[in-house]
């Protein structure tokens, strides 16, 4: 089973609830579901469609093609018609007036129905839900139970207003109206249950950041990072975690600094812009060797951009973000239960080395939704790394050793001095032009790299290790070319993908192997330049052999990747 | 003499040898700076608080030197950006005293914004701002506080700067500190007593020092402020801001010192209600997270 509805109306509509209420429906039921929202940078009207994807195995990925489309506006039936697949339906209301002329448009009174029989428009999504169920011959058993827990803390009255409604448009539909559409699910059994809690990129991120015992988070709105410092700032008081927007993301990332230098774990979210402006402290952590979490979600740029979109359009800019050299490292989770592991390891890796990690996400991992495990907290790993446990006097923050990694005190601890300092320094923390002190402190800090390397793990390869074809991937476009690669696998093609997770600095043991067997090496990035691939030529001297890149501010769909890999000679 | 640290732990009173200067200090012979360090000192030696519990953060200017002048905790950061990385620190560990030091060039220029609203915040940090009325460590640019026509390298004859200076302590007073005052370097006892009285403030307090730059200003020099600085009336009432907004505009012949304007009300940390005790030795509760976690179960 694979299905997927596409619901589309104005801003405003409650486009998103009527998404939300579907895949909480299914996921309660044991299946697995992917949603996506697409949406304009604008809060009322306009064209915006939820997707919601739902299968009895994970599914990674949005789809062009659809099996049902939910239309609450004349706009949304128009542009979506053309992604219905065979033996698909087109749901709207009756009252846009169009004519029921195919046998995949149904015209419904949801509209009427949430008024009269639930007294209340708002229940339209219901409705529509009533409608869906209808259509594919489900139970309305899953509509009920649904309803109950999703509006339970409303009252009574408002579930069974909700679940009136909902049963009314079923029995509408049932019989010839549902006849139109050839799906049926009456049949489909329940798959697992455990993986029932629905989350986002960026709260998989939020919840990583608060089992790494995040204490301080200082962050500027900027879309598609907010949903993120929102969820923590939101549950900041119940942890007790300090957080604060600041007047702009210099002060974020300025003041995050002064709380990790003082001892207290910390980050700061943005996107690409907000990034822009952190610039010039992300070199102040880099010279005064301060832990950092950076979480950039990318869009498209340059400038504001599509502030809504999503692209892999940074990595380059922050991989050489700042004047001078100095060691960072960077991560990009692929979905939101890597994201929830990797923050985690951001953190530790941060404490471990004093330098700044930066996680890559971008929109679409910040918003995408899918249902996981239940995440299981457990301790906290609290290794800050290497502790000046009897500082020497007086107190060396940089003193040099041969990991590059000197024993942290903090100001305010008994009996040390801590000094540091954003210009070049000696060891004590004070400023120094002294040549021979330049060539050291930047040894010393650089040395870091290989064992930072030693630390990081080996991308991960899917599918046959000794393929003719390897994708190339990193982030979030992992789950439309893992599909695409299944698929063709499942036609018989010889394909298989390579992905990281950590992309600085490069692991390139892996890769080699790979590249050796590889006949073709395709790199699939959602951005024009193909920047991970002149990373990996950049660290690895390797280059691939072609290059796949989306850069319209649309998330890929694996039948997009397909065709784009036949044009280049997969076959 | 033995004194309780706010930790419950002893200390010892801090000579001032325990502050001699890590490193040699490299201001001009005649700088404000060399009062302003001696009156940090005294003030530092005045408050009984021991040494690990202070903590400098300056930005980049003459000024932002200090920290590598004095032997306490310092952290010499970025131009403007002092205020920000002093407030984290804060949040991170009140017991700490943050004082940081500026320019005015460093906090009226690039940190403007972030001192207005550090003042808003009522952050419980000390901001001392030497106001040289001039760009030091570039060697000589007007600087946000320099006379409307003042002649710079950058302000050429015969307009010279072409707009009125700011007004420090009307934007501290307007942006909210609850502590506003002015000092001049050489007056190390009234600057003394002002930067304890500062430290000690429970919110945000802001003290401009009166500061010569002799290479590059020598029009603000020694004897231009000794001739013009007065100590603010026996009668002044420094608890009314409009009081201190007006006074702050006085500035030519007669320039005042002393504390402005003073106030208690809640400050940043309160306000986050943040855990008891140091925030960096805190640990988020684990049951919650999970609790958090299980209330987005599906
Ligand atoms: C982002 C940035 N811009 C410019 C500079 C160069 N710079 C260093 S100090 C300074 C001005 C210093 O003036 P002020 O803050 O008044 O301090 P003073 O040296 O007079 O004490 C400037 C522009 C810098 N270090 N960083
Ligand atoms: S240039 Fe001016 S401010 Fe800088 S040290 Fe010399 S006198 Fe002081």
């Amino acid at each position: 089973m694979d299905l997927s509805f596409n619901i589309g109306g104005a801003a405003g509509q409650g486009i998103n609830t009527i998404g939300d209420l579907v895949a909480q429906v299914f996921v309660k039921n044991g299946l697995y579901t992917f949603t996506i929202k697409d949406y304009m940078s604008r809060v009322r009207g306009g064209y915006n469609f939820t997707q919601i994807r739902v299968s009895d195995e994970h599914v990674h990925a949005p789809v062009h093609g659809v099996d049902v489309i939910i239309a609450l506006t004349k706009d949304a039936i128009i542009n979506q018609r053309d992604r219905l697949v065979e033996g698909g339906v087109i749901i709207f209301d009756e009252s846009l007036g169009f004519e029921e002329c195919e046998r995949c448009h149904l015209p419904l009174p949801l509209e009427e129905t949430a008024e009269e029989v639930g007294g209340n428009v708002r229940m339209m999504n219901a409705a529509a839900l009533g409608a869906l169920l209808s259509v594919l011959k489900m139970p309305i058993s899953l509509a009920e139970n649904a309803l109950a827990d999703i509006f339970g803390d409303k009252g009574e009255s408002v579930v069974e207003g909700n679940v009136k409604v909902a049963r009314t448009m079923y029995e509408e539909v049932k019989g010839e109206l549902a006849q139109r559409c050839d799906h049926d699910f009456s049949s489909v059994e329940k798959g697992p249950s455990e993986d029932r809690l629905l989350v986002t990129g960026n709260q998989a991120i939020a919840l990583g950041a608060m089992a790494a015992n995040l204490k301080w988070i200082s962050a500027y709105p900027m879309s598609p990072s907010t949903s993120l410092f929102q969820f923590i700032i939101q549950n900041s008081r119940r942890l007790q975690i300090g957080g604060l927007q600041t007047e702009d993301e210099i002060a974020g990332l300025n003041m995050a600094l002064g709380a990790s230098h003082t001892g207290a774990r910390s980050m700061v979210t943005t996107s690409g812009g907000g990034f822009s402006l952190m610039v010039e402290a992300v070199g102040l952590a880099g010279m005064a060797e301060i832990p950092i979490v950076i979480y950039n979600a990318q869009r498209p740029g340059p400038s504001t951009g599509l502030p809504t979109r999503t692209e892999q359009g940074d990595l380059l800019f922050m991989l050489h973000s700042s004047q001078g050299e100095f060691p960072r490292i960077m991560i990009a989770p692929k979905d939101p239960l890597e994201a929830y592991y990797l923050t985690k390891d951001a953190f530790r890796l941060a404490d471990k080395f004093q330098v700044p990690v930066m996680v890559l996400g971008d929109q679409h991992l910040a918003e995408f939704t899918m249902n996981i495990p239940r995440i299981e907290i457990g301790e906290v790993d609290m290794d800050r790394g290497k502790l000046a446990e009897k500082p020497d006097k007086p107190y060396k923050r940089f003193k040099v050793t041969d990991d590059g990694v000197s024993p942290r005190a903090f100001p305010g601890d008994e009996e040390v001095v801590v000094a540091a300092s954003g210009n070049t320094h000696n060891e004590f923390g004070h400023i120094s032009e002294d040549p021979d002190n330049r060539n050291a402190m930047v040894e010393k800090r650089l040395a870091k790299l290989p064992w930072i390397l030693d630390e990081l793990e080996e991308p991960k390869v899917y599918g046959d290790k000794k393929a003719d074809y390897t994708l190339l991937t990193w982030g979030s476009t992992w789950g439309a070319a893992y599909e695409a690669m299944q698929r063709l696998s499942q036609d018989g093609i010889s394909i298989n993908q390579l992905h990281f997770a950590y992309l600085y600095p490069l692991k390139t043991e892996t890769l080699k192997e790979i590249w050796e067997k590889a006949k073709k090496l395709i790199s699939v990035e959602q951005n024009a330049t193909s920047q991970f691939a002149k990373l990996v030529r950049m660290e690895s001297g390797l280059s691939v052999d072609e290059e796949i890149n989306k850069y319209d501010g649309r998330p890929m769909t694996p039948e997009w990747i397909i065709k784009q890999l036949e044009e280049v000679g997969v076959q | 003499m033995d004194y309780q640290t706010a930790r419950g732990g002893w200390c010892t009173m801090i000579e001032r040898e325990d502050l001699e200067p890590p490193q040699e200090i490299q201001w001009c012979p005649g700088c404000g700076n060399f009062g302003i360090l001696r009156a940090l000192k005294q003030a530092v030696m005045e408050l009984s608080n021991s040494k690990h519990e202070f903590f400098l953060v300056s930005g980049i200017g003459q000024s932002g030197k200090t920290p590598h002048f004095i032997n306490l905790n310092g952290f010499h950061t970025l131009h403007g950006r002092a205020i920000p990385v002093a407030t984290g620190a804060h949040v991170a560990n009140t017991d700490l005293k943050v004082i940081v030091h500026g320019g005015d060039g460093d906090l009226l220029g690039e940190g403007l914004g972030h001192l207005m609203h550090a003042a808003r915040r009522n952050v419980n940090i000390t901001c001392l701002l030497h106001n040289n009325g001039v760009y030091g460590l570039t060697k000589g640019q007007y600087s946000p506080t320099s006379p409307h026509g003042f002649v710079s390298k950058t302000s050429p004859p015969p307009t010279g700067v072409p707009m009125d200076p700011v007004n420090p302590l009307g934007v501290a007073l307007i942006g909210g500190a609850t502590f506003v005052a002015r000092g001049f370097a050489g007056d190390i006892k009234q600057l003394t007593e002002l930067i304890v009285d500062a430290v000690k403030h429970p919110g945000f307090a802001l003290v401009e020092l009166m500061q010569p730059c002799v290479v590059f200003n020598p029009k603000w020099g020694w004897d231009f402020f000794r001739e013009r600085v007065y100590k603010l009336e026996d009668d002044y009432d420094n608890k009314s801001k409009t009081a201190a907004l007006e006074k702050s505009f006085e500035f030519g012949d007669r320039i005042p010192t002393g504390v402005f304007y003073k106030q208690e009300k809640t400050h940043f940390v309160q306000e986050l209600q943040l855990p008891e005790g140091r925030l960096r030795d805190h640990t988020n509760d684990r049951e919650e997270i999970q609790n958090i976690i299980d209330e987005m179960l599906v």
